[in-house]
């Protein structure tokens, strides 16, 4: 639930007259709260006194009807003008003033009425529609998809944030803004990450477009063992979206393919022989049929995450860099397609899990709306909190092993061992 | 307790074009015309009545096609030698403010405009009470909101006039203008309709008026808190003998001005005057 807020302004004899004991009840009684940001108290007779309130709804709908409901009692918005618009000067350049978004709800005052813009996503620029029109739409629109004569909200005025509403029972969201620590008890991080699978699961059950798990993986789900534990995930539904690089996706095939990752047997934990070129061989292969899926069609790649994302239909972006081998041909080295591949998947997702994985995480959390629960398990504790400085603020860090941690995710959802 | 420092020179305007033309209120039908004889003579009657009590009374022209120009009280508000005319709600009765303002302007007043657009009905939505200069207390703005005014407006008269205002939600719309539940009797009674306010305003002029007389169901709906009081005169439109006697032992004579024709257009003795003797910063 998001809730929506608005800064209001009360001025006047409000307090001998009871109008902001009027007002402040109307909030409640309506199932709203309020915060008194500021009171200037007259201090004559004659002297008005001034209140600044912020009033918080469940949602837009229903503040907006509070607020029409209360301006007769002489409360107003503190921001009461339209967003200012002005065109894009070429494409993929933006107004000199462009309002930079956040991860967190946004609307925007357009012709007196509050718009509700698209998916969140930091660090775009708002883009209208229709701006006169009677159904006017706002999206959140990154950089370089914005074209020429766009009209783009510039300044900060008719802009409104909403901040996500804070969770009543303390166990649930609450507890993730806690700090990052490799001293929290493992096993209650495990019970809160699945029973936010399944709860995603209940969600999806649902049929409203929620409640998609997005997992993003770093090498290390392969070197640490991980990979299988995933694949059973992945197996058996709790997992809707994958992101990760070729290096992930490379030593997923290579691992079951040949056994190794980057050369190192997976079951001795030794190099094998001339095992330093094992990765390019696969890639070498994969390239041959052209894709992952049609090396998995061929009967050539027989298991792994890639495997069983392509056996169950999820989709899988692969963003390339510039230290990539090959690379795979599904990897996109165009890292701005990349990323909007990568946005093209997140419509319902409100679940992701970083799995050891610094760059991609952050890439993927740039890209999340505030409200997505993340789950970010990593062995190196500046990952998380790099995540979190980013504004990424609903990430749960989770400092250990990814290897025995997803192991042990996947015994608890899908029951033990490896076969199950 | 001091009496009213206003109240001895009232404009009214004669009903020769009143009638029911449109509804604006809940009184209003126009398949009820008033007597255009009866209400005549119920004007002569008022103004008679106001001038016993020792009241002077000066005459707005009627002016064909606004009927409701004879509830002057709504004209504006005076102050002193300022006049802030009205802005009224109803398109109806929009086209009554410039012959307003022609007649304060022909008559030495300051015409004053309140700022900004939104609607505000004179006197009819503000009174002010309880000065009381022995006590160095000055006027405190008791104002009507919701149906014809808004807070802001009344707020912005408060700073115009450097007074005080308590504001009231006017929650029923029978009572549409504050002069139909609150009546100044002196600096520490009124007549008070709770039949039109919320407990928000009703806890308000229980802390303000120090001896409210409080009116019951029958006497707020027959506009008992819409009289013009004039020294110890009370003019009242009706009066129930438990009123009366309120009235009477609090030192108050009561003079009834029947003004039935009136009622059909929602309006009583209050709302066909307006004085033009009140000081709004200084003493009442």
């Amino acid at each position: 639930m998001t809730a929506a807020s608005e800064v209001v302004r009360l001025d006047g004899h409000v307090v001998d007259s009871l109008l902001l004991a009027k007002v402040l009840d109307a909030i409640v009684d309506a199932g709203a709260t309020y915060e008194i940001l500021d009171l200037e108290m007259g201090t004559t007779a004659v002297d008005e006194s001034h209140v600044r309130i912020r009033v918080a709804a469940a949602d837009e709908a229903a503040l907006d009807a509070l607020l029409a409901d209360v301006q007769v009692h002489g409360v107003n918005r503190e921001d009461a003008s339209d967003a200012q618009l002005v065109a894009a000067p070429a494409d993929g350049v933006l107004p000199a003033d462009f309002y930079s978004t956040t991860n967190l709800a946004t609307s925007v005052r357009l012709g007196g009425r509050w718009v509700r813009a698209g998916r969140p996503e930091m660090d775009c620029a708002l883009v209208v529609h229709d701006a006169g029109g009677t159904a006017p739409v706002v999206d959140m629109v990154p950089m370089h998809r914005v074209g020429a004569g766009d009209p783009v909200v510039v300044g900060w005025r008719g802009v409104r944030v909403e901040t996500p509403a804070r969770a009543a029972d303390a166990e649930g969201f609450g507890f993730m803004t806690s700090e990052v620590s490799s001293e929290k008890p493992k096993a209650v991080s495990l019970g809160r990450v699945a029973s936010a699978l399944t709860e995603a699961a209940e969600r999806r059950a649902r049929g409203d477009g929620g409640g998609r798990v997005l997992v993003v993986c770093g090498p290390a789900v392969v070197h640490t063992g991980a990979a299988p534990a995933l694949a059973r995930l992945i197996r058996h539904g709790f997992i809707q979206v994958l992101f990760a690089g070729n290096g992930f996706a490379t030593h997923d095939i290579e691992s079951n393919v040949l056994g190794t990752s980057l050369g190192v047997s997976l079951g001795e934990g030794v190099l094998s022989e001339h095992g330093h070129a094992n990765h390019l061989r696969v890639i070498n292969e994969v390239r041959r049929f052209g894709s992952v899926a049609a090396a998995v069609e061929a009967g050539w790649l027989t298991g792994g995450v890639l495997y069983e994302c392509v056996r169950a239909g999820v989709p899988f972006v692969l963003g390339g860099s510039v230290r990539d081998d090959g690379p795979l041909p599904d990897v996109i080295s165009d890292t701005v397609a990349a990323a909007d591949a990568m946005r093209g998947e997140l419509d319902g997702v409100d679940v992701a899990l970083m799995l050891a994985t610094t760059l991609h995480a952050i890439a993927t959390g740039n890209l999340l709306r505030a409200e997505v629960e993340t789950y970010c398990v990593d062995i190196n504790q500046a990952v998380v909190t790099k995540l979190a400085d980013r504004g990424s603020h609903q990430a749960l860090g989770i400092v250990t092993d990814v290897g025995l941690f997803v192991g042990d995710l996947a015994d608890r959802l899908c029951g033990a061992g490896p076969g199950s | 307790m001091t009496p009213l420092g206003w109240g001895r020179r009232f404009l009214v305007c004669r009903p020769a074009h009143f009638t029911v033309a449109y509804e604006i209120n809940p009184y209003m039908h126009v398949q009820v015309h008033p007597d255009p004889e009866r209400a005549l003579a119920e004007h002569d009657g008022l103004v008679e009545t106001l001038r016993l009590a020792g009241a002077a009374v000066e005459f707005l022209d009627p002016v064909p096609g606004l009927p409701d120009l004879v509830f002057t009280a709504n004209a504006g508000v005076v102050d002193a030698e300022r006049f802030v005319p009205s802005r009224f709600r109803h398109p109806e009765r929009q086209g009554e403010t410039v012959h307003d303002i022609a007649w304060f302007e022909d008559h030495g007043f300051c015409v004053v405009a309140l700022e900004g657009d939104e609607p505000f009905e004179g006197a009819g939505d503000v009174l002010p009470f309880g000065a009381d200069p022995a006590a160095g207390r000055g006027v405190v703005l008791v104002a009507g909101y919701r149906t014809r005014s808004t807070v802001s407006a009344q707020t912005r008269l408060g700073q115009l006039v450097g007074a005080p205002v308590r504001t009231l939600e006017l929650v029923d719309d029978r009572f549409y203008h504050v002069d139909l539940v609150f009546c100044p009797l002196d600096s520490r009674r009124a007549l008070i309709a709770p039949q039109g306010l919320d407990r928000y305003g009703c806890r308000v002029l229980e802390r303000l008026v120090a001896e409210p007389v409080w009116l019951a169901d029958d006497e707020a709906a027959a506009f008992c808190a819409n009289s013009v009081v004039v020294g110890d005169v009370v003019v009242m439109p009706a009066c129930t003998p438990r009123l009366g006697r309120i009235l009477e032992a609090a030192g108050f004579e009561v003079a009834l001005a029947p003004v039935g024709e009136f009622l059909k257009a929602g309006g009583g003795c209050r709302c066909l005057t307006l004085a033009l003797d009140v000081s709004l910063s200084g003493p009442g």
